[in-house]
């Protein structure tokens, strides 16, 4: 954690970047980062619903939650990933907040499948951990809601 | 079984695409979701060739991502039935080196219908 925050900070020095973590799953993940970059910076939320989410209904097509509360119009973002897989949400995110004008935007993520990835064009800058094919639990992430009050991660054995 | 389609957004073919199975058919679910144009078959590739120059063998992978410049392969096949496929992917890969391919297995599958909440039972 200390490493991803004080290349972040190395990076966006004097710049007063934009946290952006996309809920639930990399609340913990945030707030811990947060802490581990010791640069000015702010801290926005966005969520988005996931696909097969209860209650869409008919064909779907992904909309967001919640939405920023900050104006990122001319901002440095850094969007904050609990995990990117496929690439598909974190792809949405960034064509999205691309239409705001911001600075830049790159990405922090927790945990990285890169050989699983469909969509290769996104600006993955920092990687916490490359890790295998396997369900993680606790530290933010769930099944079904459950154990993200873990305090660590846990490979869940199915 | 014919499979009831929904109207795609991001499909960018000129037929209305004919899955083989259910998983395509998520598949193109979760890509049209996310926004992220796809093709269903467009291509086919040819494998080999006999001395006259017929095809002997062919591939024709499931999808093409023309913004990725990729294609992926779904099969939702175990693990052990999909050493065949694994070799015409090999085929491909050789005889054209700069197409991108993705296979994506069973195992794969499964991850993100865990991920997205997919129904792949059938």
């Amino acid at each position: 954690m200390h490493e991803l925050g004080a290349e972040i900070a190395r990076d966006y020095a004097g710049r007063e970047p934009v946290l952006v973590a996309s809920l639930k799953a990399s609340v913990v993940f945030v707030a811990d980062l947060s802490r581990a970059i010791p640069i000015v910076h702010a801290l926005d939320f966005v969520e988005l619903a996931g696909y097969g989410s209860a209650g869409m209904g008919g064909h779907q097509q992904i909309r967001v939650l919640k939405d920023l509360d900050l104006d990122v119009r001319g901002r440095d973002v850094v969007l904050v990933e609990d995990v990117v897989d496929t690439g598909l949400t974190l792809h949405y995110l960034v064509r999205t907040l691309e239409l705001r004008r911001p600075a830049s935007v790159a990405a922090v993520t927790l945990l990285d499948r890169p050989y699983r990835r469909l969509v290769d064009d996104l600006p993955v800058r920092y990687v916490g951990f490359v890790v295998p094919d396997e369900l993680f639990v606790g530290y933010g992430f769930d099944v079904d809601e459950r154990y993200r009050e873990l305090p660590d991660l846990h490979l869940l054995n199915l | 079984m014919e499979l009831e389609l929904p109207v795609f957004r991001a499909y960018r073919g000129t037929e209305p695409p004919r899955f083989a199975s259910p998983a395509e058919l998520e598949c193109a679910k979760v890509l049209d979701y996310y926004d992220v144009p796809w093709q269903y078959e467009p291509r086919t590739f040819v494998l080999e060739e006999d001395a006259e120059g017929r095809v002997t063998e062919a591939f024709t992978p499931d999808f093409y991502l023309p913004e990725q410049d990729l294609y992926v392969e779904i099969t939702a096949m175990k693990q052990s039935l999909v050493t065949r496929k694994n070799r015409k992917l090999r085929k491909l890969r050789e005889r054209y080196p700069d197409v991108r391919i993705k296979l994506f297995y069973r195992r794969d599958l499964e991850r993100l219908a865990q991920h997205f909440r997919l129904d792949l039972a059938s």
